[in-house]
């Protein structure tokens, strides 16, 4: 793992937390998920990692296939307007990133880089979900940590389990078709994929 | 991977395990491909199938509690066999059930001509991952099959269609999802922090064996359990829990208040019991009393308020998970005891009280959004219904609930938590009389419903009802002889 792949992923997942489009955005977690898989690809020899590197380039290429055609299918008259404008946005997940850094001991992982870079992005992942009303933002911030888990897997030493690794791939991969029914519905129901018209049930 | 999972050695008990997961997996997708007018009587077979199945793993392996099948990814000991035994007999519960949903179901979040299909597929997948999380034996394959099983529920809860099913499946993906995120950053921290290294290390007995780092355990430990937390339902990360459980489909909330969040409960318990050795028991067991507590401090102030039916039962079960997550960090002989008690009390109670979700809505309307109130004066036969569940729920005695709920209070004295165990008492008492007020409203209260008497009660119903209340006497009778049982050595063991 190079700090130089590390950084870039989490330069990515910025941009997915401050651009307005959904298109820009699915493009950029798509190229994370590349870059992902291209990591572990050049990382080990072994059978078990060329084939989770396989399962995650399929991933990337399946979930941006599927990604496209939800916004495709899903067209707003104009981007849903988010919590926080994005230099907040970025404010919010940058603190939540120096904080994660700061709280979270050594953990073991094969650089110091990798475990920052994970951290961040899993900070990312979370503010994306919180600051973003766009509910197709929101699945993309579920993916970013994801993606950030992956790259943690990938920074433990040792050879990791080819089953578990695939289970999770297999499960982001549900999870993102069930979110994506569910955007598609909210949509025709609500007329838009906003998460903030999605208030009524309270105590 | 032991050698012994795979091969010739498998006991039977372990074939019968598999069997337990497979049979519902392949009803899943024989559901989905099957004639349309076949889907109903294979979905009843292939419910009692399942169900026998499970009956009889849990009768195997509580038979003979010290002998648990222990392998690197699958287990069944005595702790899995009484989940499996509750998962099994709710399960066939909710299909039982569901043709009377699917009857008076309007709109769905598929389209009409796919909805039947699509509800049994989804309910059967759901259920053999629910099956299966018990006998996982090893927490990465459980972290797996925990979010498998918001996969395959989310769609369930979201079912309807309808706008406020759509809030609550999406808050429910949205939310446990992140918390299973966080969850799996703690199972890869515990991977990190191993000598040994990768993820196979993550057997519950290779856990507990492991030479981990203190102070990196601690914190996968924590985030770990706060990931389960939010999946499990313990406050404050709860917040899904009472749209998700008032917004399903009946069948559905049943299997997610009495199967999935006592199996997640289960994970976090395994994961407790196989860091132990490495963080010491107190401090691991402290992190489950405290959110014990505040699930019980967040629930009781809802249960005084005048809730819908669904409501009401989904912050009951916020409680009752508050209940069992003391009664798993206090671990001693008498606590235990009461959660295996109150996870199968519970497990019964709650589903009964989902079931008669749907004719509580057809004799009154409003029930959806108020209060229920005096159906015992218009309908004498639910209102029976009603209150067996809910006067179990409120752990009225005869209740097997008052028992467990006993035993986890003194379960706390005996294991040295003195402040935990009254704190626990003082917060039940409370629970139970807000519950005791809801329980007369529904009864006796003033009528909103029909002004004569209508029978809305289906055999169907009435059958539960009483299969259910002679489960939950028999419980109570073997709550007061459990304490001394070969089950709780087998629970007080682990795995080790």
């Amino acid at each position: 793992m190079t700090g130089v792949a590390a950084w870039l992923m989490v330069s990515l997942a910025l941009g997915v937390i401050v651009v307005r489009r959904r298109s820009l955005a699915v493009a950029l977690v798509t190229i994370q998920a590349l870059v992902l898989a291209i990591t572990a690809l050049g990382q080990s020899p072994s059978t078990n990692e060329t084939i989770a590197a396989a399962a995650l380039a399929l991933r990337a290429v399946v979930l941006a296939g599927f990604f496209w055609l939800l916004v495709r299918r899903t067209r707003e008259s104009r981007p849903v307007r988010a919590g926080a404008a994005p230099l907040a946005r970025a404010g919010v997940a940058t603190g939540l990133a120096l904080a994660l850094v700061w709280l979270v001991p050594e953990l073991g992982l094969e650089s110091r880089d990798t475990q920052r870079a994970v951290l961040t992005i899993v900070a990312i992942g979370l503010a994306t979900v919180a600051t973003r009303n766009a509910t197709l933002f929101q699945v993309l911030g579920i993916v970013l940590v994801e993606n950030a888990l992956a790259l943690a897997a990938l920074g433990l030493p040792g050879d990791s389990s080819l089953v578990i690794e695939l289970g999770v791939t297999l499960d982001l991969a549900l999870l993102t078709v069930v979110a994506g029914v569910f955007h598609e519905r909210i949509f025709a129901e609500f007329g838009a994929g906003d998460a903030a018209q999605l208030r009524s049930l309270r105590d | 991977m032991t050698l012994r999972s795979y091969g010739a050695c498998v006991t039977s008990l372990e074939l019968l395990a598999v069997a337990t997961v497979a049979l519902p997996t392949g009803v899943a997708i024989a559901l989905a491909i099957a004639p349309t007018r076949t889907l109903r009587r294979l979905a009843l077979v292939g419910g009692v199938a399942t169900a026998a199945l499970g009956a009889a793993l849990a009768v195997a392996v509580l038979a003979s509690p010290g002998k648990p099948a222990v392998g690197d990814w699958l287990v069944v000991d005595a702790a899995g066999g009484i989940l499996v035994a509750t998962i099994a007999a709710v399960g066939l519960g909710s299909v039982v059930v569901s043709p009377e949903y699917l009857a008076a179901a309007s709109t769905s979040v598929v389209r009409s001509t796919r909805a039947a299909r699509t509800y049994w597929a989804v309910l059967f997948a759901f259920w053999a991952v629910l099956l299966a999380v018990p006998l996982a034996g090893n927490l990465g394959a459980a972290w797996v099959l925990v979010e498998a099983t918001t996969a395959t529920s989310a769609l369930l809860v979201g079912f309807s269609g309808r706008r406020r099913a759509l809030e609550a499946g999406w808050k429910y993906l949205i939310l446990t999802s992140l918390g299973l995120g966080i969850a799996l950053l703690g199972v890869v921290v515990l991977a990190a922090s191993g000598t040994v290294g990768g993820l196979d290390a993550l057997a519950w007995t290779s856990l507990a064996e492991a030479d981990l780092d203190e102070s990196t355990t601690l914190v996968a430990y924590v985030l770990i359990l706060a990931g389960l937390a939010a999946k499990a339902g313990w406050a404050p990360v709860h917040n899904w829990l009472p749209d998700a459980h008032s917004e399903a489909p009946p069948p559905v909330s049943a299997l997610l208040s009495a199967a999935l969040l006592p199996a997640v409960a289960l994970v976090a318990w395994r994961s407790q019991h196989a860091l132990a050795p490495t963080l010491g028991a107190r401090t691991s067991q402290t992190v489950l009393i405290g959110f014990g507590l505040a699930s019980l401090a967040v629930a009781v102030p809802f249960l005084w308020r005048a809730l819908a039916w669904k409501r009401l039962l989904a912050y009951s079960s916020l409680e009752h998970m508050g209940v069992v997550a003391v009664g798993i960090g206090f671990g001693s002989r008498l606590a235990l005891a009461g959660v295996a008690i109150h996870v199968v009390g519970h497990g019964l109670a709650k589903a009964l009280g989902f079931y008669a979700a749907g004719p509580l809505l057809r004799h009154d309307p409003r029930a959806g959004a108020h209060a229920a109130s005096g159906v015992g004066r218009s309908s004498p036969r639910l209102a029976v219904t009603l209150g067996v569940a809910l006067g179990s729920l409120a752990a009225l005695p005869p209740s097997p609930l008052f028992v467990s709920e006993v035993l986890v209070v003194a379960g706390g004295f005996s294991a040295g938590r003195p402040w935990a165990a009254a704190a626990t008492a003082g917060l039940l008492a409370f629970g139970f009389l807000g519950l005791a007020h809801a329980l007369i409203e529904t009864l006796v209260g003033k009528s909103r419903g029909r002004a004569r008497v209508v029978d809305v009660t289906t055999g169907t119903l009435t059958s539960m009802c009483a299969i259910t209340l002679a489960g939950l006497l028999a419980l109570t009778a073997v709550g007061f002889v459990l304490a001394d049982s070969a089950v709780v050595d087998a629970l007080m063991r682990g795995l080790g």
